[in-house]
């Protein structure tokens, strides 16, 4: 076996060791986890909810099924699949951090969301279910933040039942040029000084803008996934690329 | 995106929040829980997915899993479903097309018609009873008013257009006229039957 710390990867712009980047990612959400909706709903402009609601809409959720959200921090698609499997279906929330999933957990709870969520801390890469156990998966912005993608992509269709599948909402390459620079000099300039004010925290956000860079873009994430062994994958662009909605099938 | 997402998640909060001011929606979508509809009307192209929760009715552009029942119409033929009665003609005049069980969709056009919201009793219970009834009274006296108004303009413009300016004709100007009509139709008649027996004898 490769010793993980002697290889580098990604962690913004930065290179760090293999086995760090799991704990400098966990500061991150553990500074942020408090005011993480308030941010998304600031930094989106609330767009983040249609983008979660067309995910939701593309997974053809069904009462009595079993949904796996992976990364599912603050529990904004738990919430949704929640009601949409009923009292027959299971919705399980992972997140490896467990200061957002405390957040998540205490947020449904006050929703009167009960019954049929399960909250587990898990690493993608290494998802602590059975084989064939789950309908559909989501990660909704959560594979940026994953160090071995590929392996946790390969990890999630183990879990899927044959005939689910994957669906991966992630910020993405923008199409047009003239959205791409607006889009660049929002990420690098505005949103690292909205993160100072309103979660008293710029390094996260600066973070978040240069992850979002460094992440695979449209064509190799599907490449990804299809390398990982599902089948029949697309992807929607959503608000011009700024967003990607990839879809693919275990069968 | 936006707009495949946007109009549908603003017509659902508002739908849903409407029926949750009527006590019995709960019984009523608990009927159709699971049950879902999709209806295509020509004019809009993209298919309106419903599914009912036992709590909540959700609308979907984007959906596009297998329903319980398609509808595929044109928006003005909707108001003609409210009759069962209407279906086997629309569909034989290719004005509709069903696949899957058509009470469903009845089903689902009564949850909402059946509505029955107290809006008196909604309001007592937001801003108190004395205001709500102070409001009700006041929307009622406005409702009369409004009333009283519409029909006084409506009797002014009869009174202009047939009165005062001779635009159109009186009531009783219009029924002798049509009486004219009648009697000149029928010595018509009654000169072409003749016309055609003389035709005959030559």
């Amino acid at each position: 076996m490769k010793d993980s710390n002697s290889e580098t990867i990604d962690f913004g712009y930065k290179k760090v060791a293999k086995g760090e980047k799991q704990g400098l990612v966990a500061n991150v959400f553990n500074s942020v986890a408090k005011k993480y909706d308030v941010m998304n709903d600031v930094m989106s402009f609330g767009i983040h909810r249609l983008w979660k609601r067309y995910t939701i809409d593309c997974s053809g959720v069904r009462s009595g099924m079993k949904v796996l959200d992976i990364a599912g921090g603050t529990g904004d698609l738990t919430e949704q699949f929640s009601r949409r499997v009923g009292p027959t279906g299971e919705v399980v929330l992972a997140d490896i951090n467990n200061a957002m999933l405390e957040v998540g957990r205490d947020k449904l709870r006050n929703r009167g969301i009960v019954g049929n969520v399960r909250y587990v801390q898990a690493n993608a890469e290494e998802l602590p279910f059975a084989d064939n156990s789950f309908d559909i998966i989501t990660i909704a912005f959560g594979l940026r933040n994953v160090t071995e993608k590929q392996k946790a992509l390969e990890s999630m269709l183990r879990v899927l039942k044959p005939g689910g599948r994957l669906l991966v909402l992630e910020f993405s390459k923008p199409v047009l040029p003239v959205l791409s620079s607006a889009y660049d000099f929002y990420s690098f300039n505005v949103l690292p000084q909205m993160g100072r004010m309103v979660a008293g925290d710029a390094e996260s956000y600066q973070y978040l803008a240069e992850s979002i860079r460094m992440h695979p873009d449209q064509e190799t994430l599907k490449g990804m996934m299809e390398t990982a062994g599902y089948e029949q994958v697309t992807f929607t662009n959503l608000t011009g690329g700024i967003v990607a909605l990839h879809r693919g099938f275990k069968f | 995106m936006l707009w495949t997402v946007l109009p549908t998640s603003a017509i659902e909060a508002l739908l849903n929040q409407l029926l949750a001011l009527d006590s019995a929606s709960r019984s009523r979508l608990q009927k159709l829980q699971g049950k879902r509809l999709r209806v295509t009307l020509g004019e809009l192209g993209k298919p309106l997915t419903l599914t009912a929760t036992d709590q909540q009715l959700l609308l979907s552009w984007v959906d596009q899993e297998p329903v319980d029942c398609h509808i595929i119409t044109r928006l003005a033929v909707l108001p003609e479903l409210r009759d069962s009665a209407n279906i086997t003609r629309l569909i034989k005049a290719d004005a509709l097309d069903i696949e899957g069980d058509p009470m469903l969709a009845q089903a689902f056009s009564k949850l909402i018609a059946d509505l029955d919201i107290d809006w008196p009793e909604q309001l007592s219970q937001r801003i108190g009873d004395v205001p709500a009834q102070f409001v009700v009274q006041a929307w009622q006296r406005s409702q009369r008013w409004l009333n009283q108004r519409r029909e006084d303009q409506q009797q002014w413009l009869r009174d202009v257009l047939i009165e005062e300016q001779r635009l159109a004709p009186g009531q009783h100007e219009f029924a002798e006229f049509t009486e004219n009509v009648q009697a000149l139709r029928a010595r018509v008649d009654r000169i072409e039957f003749e016309l055609k027996e003389r035709q005959r004898g030559q």
